[in-house]
């Protein structure tokens, strides 16, 4: 079903937050200002890598305005952190590992001051040989960044000993080396926010994160202070696409707000957030992957390597992911992948929509692509060959949520009028070309690794309905798919509710706000307490009305009691003032679904997506222009569509980015592309203006489950999409991203295309 | 209307300090700022109208754009001693008594998500709807590319737009 709001016309919503959003009357943390407040800044290396002999603090000491300067020698607690090993320093102590690294913060009474006295903080480097490639990081001789080797992780899967034999047999094999950047997330919102302290001894962080019950954990354990002494406020955000999800200025804030006793503001300047930020693993995937004469796939040999660069944060699940989807919606019977996640002195990779997914389905469905032209078979027909179907096992032989999105998502973007349309080919020097692609995406963390939620719904004396999640709202619009939930599943209005996330104080623990985990979680939370809310309610409503329950339903306002013509008979705040104390209160705690096979980070629930792409490139300058983008998703039934929508044409927009446009260069491992005068996001002039977005809401009888979350999906298979188009158009194949112009212009140069004759219309 | 700023200062940065006069959404201030500062440090820690964000702090994203004396600019980009007589306009003077229809068809067509970008969005098609009530796409298209949006694709922005359009043509004709 086409995604309009024609289609879904009473759950066309507007989202709650959007008042204050388009009114600019909306106070994000960065916005905040509290009386007394000293601001923060802090002093990053001046090298990739190199050994810290001395720190000098005392002229920045010394400088009118400034209150603090910490170093590590100020850290009271451990001095690392990492969302899973806490392998990067807070402050460094006798190592920087690249240029994000911090050495000292400091807090003063003005931004200027404190960037004046970061200056003036003296620090002794012995520079040491820098890594800025993955595979001299492999070699023998290499330095070694951290005590236990240059390799963070590997990961791999063989279903079969014989792989390279059987692809030797295929009469059909392509064997490519694909690449893809270091792309930044670029919300719009750098990081920042404000640390209170308070009188106990204990602080509020007012600071964007994407799980602030981890950020939590880990500032007690810098700060060495219980987690009871911390509270978190974390929403609303600017835009994090995983990039937040890492701890980025809150130690240091905190650090000096304890020092001062005083509110600390530290806000990244965008140079700031380049060089310290996370990005996506730069990844070189080479594959090799034989077809049979009929076009079923026989072999894939992979290996990937990722640059993580100086620190390990969410690299070893990035690459477990990536191996896990290098094989995609296909039935391939020998597959042999094989990863591996390492050290560098560049820029931190980590959490970024989509999670190593994009990379190795940019260079898979080229494959396919690259297949389907040495057979002479249309590639959405090699795709439907070898498609799996609903029952087949999981990527990793793990058993999987049963669904025909895979099939249905293929099906639904063979209609799409960029592939059936007739299309011009060539116009005075432009050419034209389509094509497409398709992935699948799980959701959750996976098998073997903790992955709880929780809710909690309660009648607040005011008579809300209070539902509330340790979620965080950074534009994703959860709070419009909370709100159209609660009236969807508990039948009140809209005004009947009070929706809490973004605040440890006031939330129950749901994990992180990432891997599209929230939508399905929230779901599954509200399912679980619907039953027992209603019951509480009811025998309120019972017991003060003395209407027999039997006859009661809960709907908007309050309970009403069937009838002829059902009629309210105590709204909800003529309720909660009948309870002296003990207000209903309903909480609940569960898992995101995993596979019963034990298969470590396997992932058991999947979205599917398709898209079909027309581009224009112009002979003379080798720029390419998207004109038409088309998306097909099977992430069961819509909740928000508005939202859903969002999520897909904003995902796709991100996926073109990365195959066109966006890369943080590095060299000797300093960034080059510090700003958006370099670093180029792609305009409202660099998009499709014709795009649509088609559903596949089906689940089947036996799926429990509920809708899936949609963050990812929409920017898997953009990449592939549009390099087929490419080709298409001009019979060059890319392999590396974002796709140069100046290279394109020499291939094109150099080989001469003639259009299939077959092919040309109009 | 003199204020007594938001921003804490310290008595070295106050010896330097210039005096501007500046109008700002319809109100006049009397500053003492560092001649360093921007329009937007001015707006945002001296007036407290965080509505307009920073961002890239090098005039590529628009999220800080206002309207000065007429012309949409980058608040990051106008400094101090160039605000001095001059007529601002932010987005928190957008909306007043009812949000501006432009605002509206944001919130229906879902042309926001983070929102960071938003403001600077919508003062800049404000700014161009004041001139040209209806522009054609490639106008729009042209006005809007120094405002970056990095959630919504712009595709939401660009529905939002032709809403805009087909119902001041409908209130138009209903005129007639």
């Amino acid at each position: 079903m086409r995604l309009v709001r024609e289609n879904f016309p009473s759950k066309w919503k507007v989202r709650p937050d959007g008042l204050a959003k388009v009114t600019g009357t909306l106070k994000y943390l960065t916005d905040l200002i509290f009386p007394n407040m000293l601001y923060g800044k802090v002093l990053r290396s001046s090298y990739p890598h190199a050994k810290i002999l001395s720190i000098s603090t005392g002229n920045a000491e010394k400088l009118e305005g400034v209150k603090a300067v910490v170093t590590h020698n100020d850290v009271p607690g451990m001095n690392r952190f990492g969302l899973i090993f806490p392998d990067q320093p807070v402050l460094c102590d006798d190592v920087a590992r690249y240029v994000g690294d911090a050495i000292a913060a400091v807090a003063a009474e003005s931004e200027e001051i404190a960037e004046l006295a970061i200056k003036l903080i003296e620090v002794e480097y012995e520079p040491l040989e820098v890594i800025d490639d993955p595979e001299k990081a492999l070699l023998q001789s290499a330095v070694k960044l951290h005590p236990g080797g240059n390799i963070l992780h590997r990961a791999g899967y063989k279903s079969s000993e014989e792989v390279m034999n059987v692809i030797k047999e295929c009469p059909y094999v392509v064997e490519e080396t694909y690449e893809t950047p270091r792309q930044m997330h670029a919300y719009m919102e750098t990081e920042g926010g404000v640390v209170v302290p308070d009188k106990n001894g204990g602080i509020t962080v007012y600071a964007a994160t994407q799980h602030g019950f981890k950020d939590r954990m880990q500032l007690a354990r810098i700060l060495g202070m219980p987690e009871s002494d911390i509270r978190v406020i974390s929403s609303p955000i600017g835009g994090s696409f995983g990039g937040k999800d890492e701890l980025n200025i809150q130690p240091y804030a905190a650090l000096l707000a304890l020092k001062t006793g005083r509110p600390i503001k530290l806000h990244n300047k965008r140079s700031e957030s380049v060089r310290a930020g996370i990005k996506r693993h730069p990844m070189k995937m080479k594959m090799i992957t034989g077809a049979d004469e009929q076009g079923k796939l026989v072999g894939h040999y992979v290996k990937i390597i990722a640059d993580t660069g100086a620190y390990a944060t969410l690299g070893p699940a990035v690459l477990d992911f990536a191996v896990e989807h290098s094989t995609g919606p296909y039935l391939i019977p020998h597959v042999d992948i094989e990863g591996i996640s390492v050290f560098t002195n560049n820029g931190v990779s980590g959490e970024y929509r989509g999670f190593g997914g994009n990379q190795v389905t940019f260079a898979l469905e080229s494959q396919i692509d690259r297949l389907a032209e040495m057979m002479r078979m249309d590639p959405l027909m090699l795709r439907e060959i070898n498609i799996r179907n609903a029952e087949d096992l999981g990527p990793l032989g793990q058993r999987i949520v049963a669904n025909d999105g895979a099939k249905n998502v293929l099906s639904m973007i063979k209609s799409s009028t960029i592939l059936t349309a007739p299309l011009k080919r060539q116009d005075n020097w432009c050419l034209r070309g389509r094509g497409a692609a398709i992935t699948m995406h799980g959701g959750g963390l996976g098998f073997g690794r903790p992955d709880p939620s929780g809710a909690r719904l309660a009648l607040t004396k005011e008579g809300e309905i209070e539902i509330a999640f340790g979620f965080e709202e950074f534009g994703q619009g959860l709070l419009a798919s909370i709100e159209i939930m609660m009236t969807d599943m508990l039948g009140c209005a809209k005004e009947d509710i009070k929706i809490v996330i973004g605040d440890t104080d006031l939330v129950p623990a749901s994990g992180s706000s990432t891997a599209s985990r929230s939508t399905n979680m929230i779901w599954q939370g509200i399912n679980k307490l619907k039953e027992p809310w209603r019951d509480k309610i009811l025998d309120a409503a019972s017991s003060v009305t003395g209407v027999q329950k039997r006859k009661l339903f809960i709907g908007e306002r309050g309970v009403w009691e069937k009838g002829v013509k059902n009629k309210m008979i105590i709204t909800y705040k003529e309720l909660a003032k009948s309870f002296s104390h003990n207000l209903p209160v309903c909480s609940t705690q569960y898992h995101f679904p995993t596979t019963p096979d034990a298969v470590i980070g396997g992932h058991y629930l999947h979205t599917y997506a398709a898209v079909a792409a027309e581009v224009e490139i112009d002979q003379l300058t080798g720029r390419i222009k998207v004109t038409k983008l088309d998306h097909s998703v099977a992430a069961g039934p819509v909740v928000n569509p508005l939202g859903y929508l969002g999520q897909i044409e904003g995902g796709a927009i991100m996926g073109l980015g990365f195959t066109l446009f966006e890369d943080s260069i590095m060299e000797h491992a300093r960034y080059h592309t510090e700003n958006f005068d370099s670093y180029l996001l792609p305009t409202i002039k660099d998009i499709p203006l014709s795009t649509n977005v088609d559903v596949d809401e089906s689940l089947f009888e036996s799926d429990i489950f509920g809708p899936r979350g949609v963050g990812e999906i929409g920017t898997v298979a953009v990449a592939p999409a549009i390099t087929a188009a490419i080709h298409n158009a001009c019979g060059i194949w890319v392999s590396k991203l974002p796709v140069s112009p100046e290279e394109l212009l020499n291939a094109l140069e150099l080989t001469p295309f003639l259009f299939d004759q077959q092919e040309v219309v109009e | 209307m003199n204020t007594e700023g938001l921003r804490n200062k310290s008595s070295a940065e106050e010896e330097n300090n210039i005096n501007i006069n500046i109008m700002v959404n319809g109100q006049s201030y009397s500053l003492a700022v560092h001649p360093a500062y921007r329009l937007v440090d001015i707006l945002r820690n001296d007036l407290g109208l965080t509505g307009t964000k920073i961002s890239c702090e090098i005039g590529r994203c628009g999220a800080c754009s206002v309207v000065m004396d007429g012309n949409l600019v980058n608040a990051c980009l106008v400094m101090a001693y160039q605000v001095d007589n001059q007529v601002i306009e932010t987005i928190e003077q957008v909306a007043i008594e009812t949000i501006h229809p432009i605002q509206q068809a944001f919130l229906e067509e879902g042309a926001l998500q983070c929102g960071y970008c938003t403001p600077g969005m919508v003062i800049a098609l404000k700014s161009l709807l004041d001139k040209n009530n209806h522009p054609t796409e490639e106008e729009v298209l042209d006005y809007l590319s120094g405002n970056l949006c990095r959630c919504t694709g712009y595709n939401g922005i660009l529905r939002a737009v032709q809403r805009y359009k087909n119902e001041s043509l409908s209130i138009h004709k209903f005129k007639l």
